[in-house]
């Protein structure tokens, strides 16, 4: 079944060797051996039609014409050893705690910055560090990060590495929970002889996270109201956003539903206004509010900025988190990590050069063909330099690029991204996955086992984002007793 | 509730009604169409179609003669044309969008399917065969999201704006429908062979037929037909029906007290049920019975201004 699968030199998630799965995968690749291809593949149609019958969608945008896509769904997971996970898990809370503690430290008094570790200009010159807004607040439990989502790689060494921290509005939590459910719907086979952590009771751990964020000022302090507030219909984004406040029992709410009267947020109901103490935002700081921030914003409330600095209002995540998750300070982070908490990171960065360095500079200038380039300020795969694919003249634009604004780019090695097989078009083929996984805070902090594992499923691509051609997988971690191969 | 979410409930449900029941009136002609062997009828007959379901002036802004095809097209599909089949199913399915975490799933995959379908439609060079197709379609899709949400909703306040939507909606339709023939039959002289063909035909296009002649016989006597549609309160398809279902809903969600805020809306409904509970078809001449008709079409337009002040469905002019 998987006789034309080339492994090469990278690190395979599921096969030791073209005939050997890994130990993990013993009862998985038995069991798919009983399929025969013809019914895989009716198997694998079936998947990708439920998700469109769903509504399961994201919006693509091309010239101002919006069209609804699926995320591409595979059915082969990733399946991850209750050993490694366990360090995983880990390691998670820790770079989140270190994260939070920065964003307390950096919109408070700047030890970090006194002490030398991290230089001033990175967080001044950072078009998200809100200063003015976001300083000297007395947040709920001076918790910054409601739900993070970080990414992880796997590099040539099957060695963990984290590629991304996305501290402001990370998407996909939805797409977890429907990637199983589909799973179990087309699939009920593949979970034979498996002990897997299930997902049942993640969302109300989400849910109790988010109403312990109880504004100092509440007039409901044991039964609060909390919102998520969406830009509404047309984002890209908003199957997350529908699915998470209907499992979380909490209003929908667009900009326009809310108002703001002596620095008190309201809703708008059938009855009159309603209380509102709890925002749980999907929508980016800048847009938030446009007193306070960008005046055009048609999305936001006006007065929600003096609302939250008033103690009225919880707004989670924080505002101005984007100080924390670029990708110049993501190389920081090791550090944060070694500063606040005094240990070592359990998940390693990948290496990153800084641009704005010289040395560093002349480096990757000499090397980018070998160097993938990324807009520290971008994201979902835009502006960015895969060297050992690109062609002359993109080499050169880019170079361009870094000398104009050095500032604005950083370069890191090109990572072997660990592979594992995809099903597509009646055939197995190996692909580069991902895994994004969440952080949930509140009172405490608490990890989604597993997340979401994206895949690139153009073959030879490097780039998982579901904007750009990515499809997702399950994944599942094996229980600690009945690993399944014991 | 959110008001927009209320908003959104209301008019998903009053597309959803209206497209069902534009179906059927096109439908509904599709036969009379195969035997009709007049010209003259067979375009009077169009223009009705076009009355009931949209615009008849607005068509001939844009079309100087009736033909079939064209008004197929213009009923069912075209863009400009706001109540269009497309266009009304299409708003359903955006405003069931916007309240995806409030409506049952099934609602939302039901209306989702159908728009996926959509672009597989051919929209021109169609043959009469797929059109039907089409409108069942339509049909079948109102009823299963109707089905599923009176088997799987709780009896609150989503589930009473819905229901709202789609009597208020109705109402209306029926009287326009009602008014249309009633035009036609004025014209006649009575006791011509086509009154029993008009009426028959009222019956059919508010989806009356078999209910009808299970209760009377197969004669179609004129006072029987308007009986029936506007007065029969068990007939859930009737004028009467949808009012007194209107109101006991509004009573219900206002568990029987008035307010300051629902007085003008409790009100008007009473004053409506009155003017029906009124209606005294055997003392009415045809025109007065068309006034009634027309009077009753603008107070639902009335019932559905004030019910959207009333829950604040639009936005209160501010006063500065």
């Amino acid at each position: 079944m998987l006789d034309q699968y080339e492994m090469e030199s990278f690190f395979d998630e599921m096969m030791e060797d073209k005939e050997q799965p890994k130990p993990h995968y013993e009862h998985f690749y038995q069991m798919l051996r009983r399929f025969s291809i013809d019914n895989l593949h009716e198997k694998n149609e079936t998947a990708q039609l439920s998700f469109l019958r769903k509504g399961i969608t994201f919006t693509v945008y091309n010239d101002t014409v919006g069209t609804e896509r699926t995320m591409p769904f595979d059915f082969v997971p990733i399946i991850i050893p209750s050993e490694n996970w366990q360090r995983i898990e880990k390691g998670m809370k820790q770079r989140v705690k270190a994260l939070n503690l920065f964003l307390e430290d950096i919109y408070r008094n700047q030890e970090i910055i006194k002490d030398g570790i991290i230089p001033g200009e990175l967080v001044e010159q950072n078009p998200y560090y809100y200063r003015q807004q976001a300083s000297g607040l007395d947040i709920p439990y001076q918790n910054h990060i409601f739900l993070a989502g970080i990414d992880l790689i796997r590099d040539e060494h099957g060695e963990y590495r984290v590629l991304e921290d996305n501290l402001r509005n990370p998407s996909g939590l939805s797409y977890v929970f429907q990637n199983r459910y589909v799973m179990r719907q087309v699939y009920p086979e593949l979970f034979f002889e498996h002990a897997i952590e299930t997902l049942e009771h993640q969302l109300s751990e989400l849910h109790q996270a988010l109403m312990a964020h109880v504004p100092a000022n509440s007039t409901s302090p044991d039964n609060p109201c909390a919102v998520l507030l969406t830009p509404g219909s047309y984002n890209s984004a908003y199957y997350d956003h529908v699915f998470l406040a209907q499992q979380m029992g909490i209003e929908l709410v667009e900009g326009r539903d809310l108002l703001v009267r002596d620095d008190v947020v309201y809703m708008k109901t059938i009855r009159g206004l309603k209380r509102v103490d709890i925002i749980y935002r999907r929508i980016d700081d800048d847009f938030l509010d446009p007193d306070a921030f960008d005046p055009k914003s048609v999305l936001g409330v006006r007065g929600l900025l003096n609302a939250y600095r008033k103690g009225n209002v919880a707004i989670v995540n924080g505002i101005g988190n984007g100080v924390a998750d670029d990708k110049a300070m993501y190389a920081y982070v090791p550090d944060m990590i070694r500063y606040y908490l005094d240990e070592e990171p359990i998940i390693p960065n990948v290496e990153t050069y800084f641009l704005r360095n010289e040395e560093q500079r002349t480096y990757v200038l000499d090397h980018l063909d070998e160097l993938v380039v990324k807009n520290v300020g971008a994201s979902g795969g835009y502006d960015m330099l895969i060297g050992p694919h690109a062609g002359k003249e993109e080499i050169a634009v880019f170079r361009e690029k870094i000398l104009e604004k050095p500032n604005q780019y950083i370069a890191q090695p090109t990572i072997k991204l660990s592979r594992a097989p995809a099903f597509q078009k009646g055939r197995f083929y190996p692909c580069h996955v991902d895994l994004r996984v969440f952080v949930m805070s509140g009172q405490e902090s608490h990890v989604l086992p597993g997340g979401l594992s994206r895949v690139a499923l153009k073959e030879g691509s490097l780039v998982v984002n579901s904007s750009q051609g990515g499809g997702g997988k399950d994944t599942w971690v094996l229980q600690k007793r009945g690993n399944g191969y014991a | 509730m959110l008001s927009r979410v209320a908003d959104s409930l209301y008019w998903m449900a009053r597309n959803l009604e209206r497209s069902e029941n534009n179906a059927r009136v096109l439908d509904v002609q599709l036969i009379n169409m195969l035997e009709a062997n007049d010209r003259e009828v067979l375009n009077r007959d169009w223009e009705e179609v076009l009355e009931i379901t949209a615009s008849l002036a607005d068509y001939q802004v844009q079309y100087p003669n009736l033909k079939s095809e064209e008004i197929i097209h213009y009923v069912a599909f075209e863009p400009g044309n706001f109540n269009s089949l497309v266009n009304c199913m299409t708003y359903a399915r955006e405003n069931a969008r916007a309240t995806r975490d409030i409506i049952p799933e099934g609602v939302w995959e039901g209306l989702n399917r159908f728009y996926l379908e959509l672009p597989a439609v051919r929209r021109n060079e169609f043959t009469i065969q797929e059109i039907q197709n089409f409108l069942n379609t339509i049909t079948m899709t109102s009823m299963n999201a109707q089905g599923v949400i009176e088997s799987t909703m709780t009896r609150g306040v989503p589930y009473s704006f819905i229901k709202i939507g789609k009597w208020l909606e109705r109402a209306e339709k029926t009287a326009r429908i009602l008014n249309v023939i009633c035009e036609k039959a004025r014209k006649e002289k009575q006791g011509s062979v086509n009154h029993h063909y008009y009426w028959l035909a009222a019956l059919r296009l508010v989806n009356g037929y078999d209910a009808y002649i299970k209760e009377y016989p197969p004669k179609m006597n004129a006072m029987h037909v308007l009986h029936f549609i506007i007065e029969e309160e068990r007939f859930p398809r009737s004028i009467r029906y949808c009012v007194d279902h209107v109101m006991e809903t509004i009573r219900k969600l206002e568990k029987g007290e008035i307010h300051h805020y629902s007085e003008r809306l409790f009100h008007l409904l009473e004053t409506i049920q009155q003017e029906v509970s009124d209606f005294n078809l055997e003392a009415m001449a045809m025109e007065e019975l068309m006034g009634f008709l027309d009077h009753f079409q603008n107070r639902c337009i009335q019932v559905s201004r004030v019910f959207s002040e009333t829950y604040y469905l639009i936005e209160p002019v501010e006063i500065k």
